[in-house]
């Protein structure tokens, strides 16, 4: 700076520049800001097309799930199809315990775990739905249940951790 | 009845720890005029009304801290849940341990290739025949259309409407062996252990 901002214009001899270090040094990316979870708006659609559209896939066995979902992306990538997100519900974890034949004490059977992927798609046209609910059908693994519902605001929040504090300040307000 | 009413009323009021059944009822508050009278216990004097406007302050300083303390609280962002398939448990990355597989013999890695190449053949082969399929399906669709339009335009309209009732749709998928027909499960029940997230 100090050899720019000098008055006395030395820029044609080759000493010019001399000290400059930062153009070789690797470029340091702007520190990027953490984006904030915000609801985007959901597509109602029009009376030809159906707008947000959830196609959910639920199974204990989470490489079948994680598949089958990245099937369904693959698909509407080439039908060319708008695919918003495709993005996985937290898992739940069930413990199932049964009765013993002999004496009152529950046994514990197993731990399942429950594994959920949603592919979210947009602009999906009334007379191509049957079609694609037929292909995404066919290729159902074993296991896995589907669930093609509209999106809602409630899907959205249901992803968000419990705000237990926040809620009972609301509730105490009202 | 009256008089054990009030003695309980009394009692509140002159804060006393322990409820006595008593007949004769305790004159602990002055407030109250009468015995029989309940609803002349709130004389008009000066302090009552002083109690009422520090309550009111009171309540409204209390509102507003409420309200700061929840805006301070909307201000945070809200968070997704952290999905546990995503993070491989810390046991799996500590351990150092390798697998050390057999070597293959020169036959058993050449029937290997062979084998994938018939496979991604047999899986394009199926692929395409899926495409080919999506591809009948829609030109029947619209030539179908085409039809019904020139039959009657009113129910191409209707036909090209949006279903209402095609969502919610739920389907299972398909099961390696049908339901036994006479089981009888054993009784148990279904825990749900999952941990619960909260900001």
């Amino acid at each position: 700076d100090a050899l720019l901002g000098c008055h006395r214009s030395y820029r044609s001899r080759p000493t010019h520049g001399i000290g400059k270090f930062k153009y070789l040094l690797p470029k340091e990316l702007p520190k990027r800001r953490k984006e904030k979870v915000q609801m985007k708006e959901i597509d109602a659609g029009t009376e030809y097309q159906y707008g947000d559209v959830n196609i959910q896939m639920t199974s204990y066995d989470l490489c079948l799930v994680e598949h089958f979902a990245q099937y369904v992306h693959r698909l509407c990538n080439r039908l060319s199809i708008r695919v918003n997100e495709s993005y996985a519900m937290p898992t739940k974890t069930n413990e199932v315990l049964f009765l013993e034949e002999r004496g009152s004490k529950m046994q514990l059977d197993a731990i399942l775990t429950t594994h959920q992927r949603v592919v979210q798609i947009r602009g999906l046209s009334s007379t191509f739905a049957p079609i694609l609910l037929e292909v995404i059908q066919s290729n159902q693994p074993e296991g896995v249940h589907l669930s093609v519902k509209q999106h809602t605001e409630a899907d959205f929040k249901s992803r968000l951790k419990s705000r237990p504090e926040l809620e009972e300040l609301r509730a105490q307000m009202s | 009845q009256m008089a054990l009413v009030q003695n309980q009323l009394l009692c509140s009021f002159s804060s006393c720890s322990s409820w006595l059944p008593q007949r004769v009822p305790l004159r602990g508050n002055h407030w109250q005029s009468s015995l029989l009278e309940l609803r002349t216990s709130l004389p008009v004097r000066a302090q009552p009304k002083k109690k009422k406007k520090v309550d009111v302050k009171k309540e409204q300083a209390q509102k507003e801290r409420m309200k700061k303390k929840i805006k301070k609280l909307e201000k945070a962002a809200p968070e997704l849940i952290p999905i546990e398939d995503f993070i491989t448990p810390l046991k799996y990355s500590e351990s150092n341990r390798v697998r050390s597989l057999p070597a293959l013999s020169p036959e058993e890695s050449e029937r290997r290739v062979l084998l994938l190449k018939k496979w991604s053949l047999f899986k394009q082969k199926q692929d395409e025949a899926e495409k080919k399929a999506i591809k009948a399906l829609v030109e029947s669709q619209q030539e179908a259309l085409k039809e019904l339009r020139l039959e009657s335009e009113e129910l191409y309209q209707a036909a090209i409407r949006r279903d209402e009732a095609l969502f919610p749709f739920e389907r299972d998928g398909p099961s390696y062996t049908p339901p036994l027909p006479g089981y009888d499960p054993p009784e148990g029940k279904c825990i749900d252990i999952t941990k619960v997230y909260t900001q």
